[in-house]
């Protein structure tokens, strides 16, 4: 459905940034219960990273470890010329005695990377003192956070969780999904995951949120079974680290479950390919089934009734997992049309294909066509250009694209970063519960447009 | 209205006897009058020992390190006849930034205005080697040296950092900065080396100053803590080096050098070290036929 565009394929600057820096993932260390970052940068890095993903993204809130919280080094002149390490360990030293964290995470910044600071030293003086704490380089030249929060994960693998030979469980499984904070949801939707997954009969190791049992979750991870990679993309390449390290195996979903049909399916594939018990897994899903289609059936009169003031088209513009969640979604459980999906996380090159192929088969008979763009003006410009057809087309994307959306006289539903006009506290929008959340949000927005 | 500051910047291989050049041009810029202010931008920071007897002095960065707010006084030492002697300093190896650190020391004095109080006539800065990232160019940016010298030998490590010190100014000139004086040739004790830093500088379209033969003064002096200026002056190599500011006093236009690509450049060394390898073997050819 996406139109061949004619407009410049990639500029030299980004407007609209739709996405943080990598030490943006000292939230990936607060999204831990317990754990605290503690951020080796320069004034400013931090609490931009806070302002950004934690605060004008849904108000997620920076909890016991981020937001004002993280201890931060606040880099000088004198930390750049003469080195920071002095300073760092000073830091960890006094967070030491006023902080009370099952693990410290240390994430160094541009300054310290860049002039080359012997973070490792200075950390595992403390680790060999028994103290539980990990270092990640994280300097924005490395990349976004998507980047950080892969490092962020390998360092506690490597230096907290450890080396492990012992037996499995194969009916337990470590779950690597949604980047916290980034998207808004997360912590509903890892719930909503742990849930379902424990639904079939699994142990599920959910590692981010409140349904996380924080370090000792990390810990038992080399015990788990398998590895569940449930996104396009992300957490792949730990799983394949993790493959490595501890022979553990792992599955990859590149689609986030959204409503009964796609849950559903996840969960009858997850129960085959760990060997879980069918009858068990049937029973579940129909549990879920029956509640899920019991709301369903009362939401369907208004649904036919009011097609005549309903979106038919949409646009997805977003981070992949929600993106392809998205419009498989609407398109397979709503019968919407895509007319266009853009995917804004700067996707490393070696999954683009993979993920292209996925926009192809989004049903029997839908193919869709996908944009990587990270620039807002481009965003913007592919919105405006594509054919959306008489009615107003709904878009489900960020606070950036709300002007565009108005130009569209479209509706708009904020399903990503930065989410500034969402107030997100525990609400999920994927798996079976969540999808009913979801529907509320789309036809609510939609009907009071006119009031 | 304030004089004209005449600024300079000497940069150079490590090694290569930058300081022992510069700081022997600086005592010869005082012995005939001139205020002189010696900025060492190098973390080793012993640009102006031979100054100072010697002595080491405290740097900027030393200073910094102590407290957030430095006085620019506290960190301008005087040696011979008056000569004033800065030294920016820089982190221990291996850790900090050196480069942050030059620009740190050169800002801070810049900004309280410390060239004008002291009324000088000339800022020399004496700045380590290769132009390795932007900290040590800084001497060649916008409004801080006008003239660029470069000391080299007719080694080819040292010809390589000056083409590079080229390709900094070359970088720099389009935006107001430093300008390309020409080449200080030191170590020059045989007519085959002489060949070799001509053709080089006619090859980047500069100019060579002076000649500097190798001497067992200058090590004399060097070893009793002073310039050669200081501790011989009636040698021969003082008056070489007198020769030597002479020119650099008078010298008034610096140029946009023309600097080897680095093909180019590996191309030309070995043009030098076949004919040098065809004198060794007796083999008499070319320019070398009258040597």
């Amino acid at each position: 459905m996406t139109t061949k565009s004619n407009i410049i394929e990639k500029t030299n600057s980004i407007s609209q940034v739709r996405y943080a820096c990598s030490i943006g993932s000292l939230y990936t260390a607060a999204a831990i219960p317990g754990v605290i970052p503690i951020t080796h940068c320069g004034p400013g890095c931090a609490d931009k990273q806070f302002m950004g993903l934690a605060f004008y993204n849904g108000f997620q809130g920076g909890g016991y470890g981020g937001g004002a919280v993280s201890p931060s080094v606040n880099a000088t002149e004198k930390e750049v010329v003469f080195g920071g390490t002095e300073r760092l360990r000073e830091l960890i030293k006094a967070s030491l005695k006023i902080m009370d964290a099952d693990l410290f995470v240390v994430l160094t910044g541009c300054i310290a990377d860049l002039v080359g600071d012997d973070v490792p030293s200075v950390v595992s003086e403390f680790q060999e003192q028994g103290v539980n704490i990990v270092y990640a380089e994280t300097g924005g030249f490395r990349g976004n956070n998507f980047t950080g929060h892969e490092l962020v994960t390998k360092s506690i693998i490597d230096q907290f969780v450890g080396d492990y030979n012992g037996k499995k469980d194969s009916h337990t499984v470590n779950v690597w999904s949604l980047l916290p904070y980034q998207n808004p949801f997360w912590r509903g939707d890892l719930s909503e995951i742990k849930r379902i997954l424990e639904g079939v009969g699994l142990k599920v190791n959910i590692l981010f949120g409140h349904h996380s049992k924080g370090i000792e979750e990390w810990k038992n991870l080399p015990k788990a079974g398998f590895n569940l990679v449930l996104s396009p993309w992300l957490g792949l390449r730990t799983a394949q680290y993790l493959e490595k390290k501890y022979n553990q195996p792992f599955l990859h979903v590149p689609v986030i479950p959204v409503g009964a049909k796609e849950t559903s399916r996840f969960l009858r594939e997850i129960s085959d390919y760990a060997g879980l018990d069918k009858e068990k897994t049937e029973a579940f899903i129909r549990s879920e089934e029956k509640e899920y289609y019991y709301y369903l059936e009362h939401f369907a009169d208004f649904y036919s009734e009011y097609w005549w003031g309903l979106p038919a088209q949409f646009a997805v513009v977003g981070d992949s997992a929600y993106n392809l969640a998205m419009t498989k979604f609407l398109v397979n459980q709503l019968g919407l049309i895509p007319s266009r999906q853009i995917i804004t996380e700067n996707t490393p090159d070696e999954y683009k294909d993979f993920i292209r192929e996925q926009y192809k088969h989004i049903a029997e008979d839908v193919s869709v066509g996908v944009d990587f763009v990270e620039d807002g003006y481009i965003v913007g410009k592919l919105l405006e250009e594509t054919d959306f057809g008489h009615k107003s087309p709904i878009i489900f994307a960020t606070t950036w694209d709300r002007d565009i959306a108005k130009k569209l006289n479209g509706h708009i539903v904020e399903i990503g970063f930065p989410a500034s006009y969402e107030v997100v506290i525990s609400r999920s929008y994927i798996g079976y519960r969540g999808a009913l959340s979801l529907l509320e949000k789309v036809f609510t927005t939609t009907i009071g447009k006119s009031a | 209205m304030s004089k004209k500051i005449k600024q300079i910047a000497i940069y150079g291989k490590g090694g290569i006897g930058k300081s022992t050049t510069t700081s022997n041009i600086s005592a010869a810029l005082v012995e005939a009058g001139c205020k002189v202010l010696q900025f060492g931008c190098d973390p080793k920071s012993d640009s102006t020992n031979t100054l100072r007897d010697g002595k080491y002095i405290p740097t900027v960065l030393d200073l910094l390190r102590e407290k957030p707010k430095v006085d620019a006084h506290d960190a301008i030492f005087q040696g011979f006849k008056g000569v004033y002697c800065v030294e920016a300093g820089g982190p221990a190896p291996g850790v900090g930034c050196a480069g942050r650190g030059i620009i740190t020391a050169v800002e801070l004095l810049k900004q309280q205005n410390i060239f004008e109080e002291l009324d000088l006539d000339y800022v020399i800065f004496d700045v380590l080697g290769d132009v390795v990232c932007g900290g040590f160019a800084v001497p060649i940016r916008e409004g801080i040296a006008e003239h660029v010298f470069t000391v080299s030998s007719s080694d080819f490590m040292a010809v390589y950092a000056a083409n590079n010190l080229m390709k900094g100014i070359k970088k720099y000139s389009n935006s107001g900065g430093a300008l390309f004086g020409g080449i200080i040739a030191n170590s020059i004790n045989s007519p085959y080396q002489q060949s070799i830093i001509e053709d080089f500088a006619q090859q980047t379209g500069t100019q060579v100053v002076e000649y500097v033969p190798r001497s067992i003064t200058v090590t004399q002096s060097e070893l009793s803590g002073r310039t050669t200026i200081e501790a011989q002056p009636k040698s021969k190599q003082a008056d070489v080096y007198r020769s030597l500011a002479r020119r650099i006093h008078e010298h008034t236009e610096s140029r946009v050098p023309t600097p080897l690509e680095i093909d180019d450049l590996r191309e030309w060394s070995a043009k030098w070290a076949d004919q040098l390898l065809a004198m060794e073997s007796g083999e008499v050819r070319g320019v070398q036929s009258n040597i």
